[in-house]
Parts: structure tokens; sequence; C-alpha cells
């Protein structure tokens, strides 16, 4: 999620520009730190299925990567795409 | 002109404190939008990291089918709902 798909900020005094600013930096910041643990948990329970070891196994570690990966490219192309829809651009059906 | 001040101040504040539940209500909606469409779309086997043209499509329709969900349940509301 980046700012421009809040809005436009532009049109604020500066002040407040720089206060609406800080916050969606704050937003941020904290969504970065919940996003990381709910991928951990999302990718955990879709690869880890066996308690046999303790340690991943190279199956259970490629899983995870190709999971995280998968995620971040898959939240990436929904950030674009919830932008387009924030600024009532028409996108094709 | 002291009390005009005032009075303009705390409606300031009340706009950005209006301003920033809207704010937290997107990222809500992102962040939802973002594991249904996930769940919805991707197989949980994941055969590889990159996304294919199908999955992108999906992606693609999901959201904005999300989208206009989100607008729709909006009306049915009430028209006190902030509109996306």
């Amino acid at each position: 999620m980046d700012k421009s798909m809040l809005g436009d900020l532009g049109s604020l005094p500066e002040e407040d520009q720089m206060r609406m600013s800080a916050m969606i930096d704050q937003i941020q910041i904290r969504d970065s730190l919940r996003m990381y643990n709910s991928l951990v948990e999302k990718c955990f329970t879709d690869c880890v299925d066996s308690f046999k070891r303790k340690s991943l196994d190279k199956q259970e570690e490629t899983c995870i990567k190709r999971c995280a990966e998968k995620f971040l490219k898959h939240s990436m192309r929904v950030g674009m795409r919830f932008a387009e829809l924030n600024q009532g651009a028409p996108t094709p059906d | 002109m002291a009390a005009n001040n005032v009075a303009d101040n705390i409606g300031k504040e009340q706009i950005l404190e209006i301003a920033k539940s809207e704010i937290e209500l997107k990222v809500d909606l992102f962040n939802r939008l973002t594991n249904v469409c996930f769940d919805k779309c991707i197989e949980k086997r994941y055969k590889e990291s990159e996304l294919n043209m199908g999955e992108n499509n999906c992606i693609d329709r999901c959201v904005a089918k999300y989208w206009q969900v989100t607008n729709l349940i909006g009306q049915l509301l009430g028209p006190s709902q902030p509109s996306m």
C-alpha cells in the first residue's frame, strides 16, 4: 500500500499536508508490521504440515519462499488496481 | 477574534480526525481485499513464485468486484456512510 492509493493531499494547506503525511506514515509502519505477521501465519499454514523434525525441510523452505513472493506480488497488483479504482479510473472488464 | 480562531481550530481537528478514520477504513478495506482475493485466486500449492496470466486476470476482476460490493453495501446501509 502506498500513499497514492489514498487520494490527493495536494489541495490541503501545507501544515495539514505535513500532519496528514506523518499520520499516513505511522499507519503504513503499523500496517507493514501487521502484514509481516500475517504473511508468516499464512505461509506457515499453507506450507508446513508435518512435525517429525524441528527444522524445515527443503520442500517446506521452497514452498515458504514461493508463498511469500507470490503474496507480495499479488499485494502489489492489488495495490495498483485499488489505486485506479480509488481515483475513479474506469477499468477494462 | 480569539473565539473564532478557537472554533476554527476545533473544526480543523475534527476534520483531521475524520480524515484519519477514513484513511484507516481504506487501509482495512485494502487488507481484507488483499487477503480475500489471494484466497480466491491463488492456488495454495505454490508451484512457482510468479503470478501467471490467469491469476493476474482473476486478481483484477476480484478487486473490481470487491470494490463494487463495498459501494453497494455502502448504499444499502444508508447515505450517511462514506462512499468509495
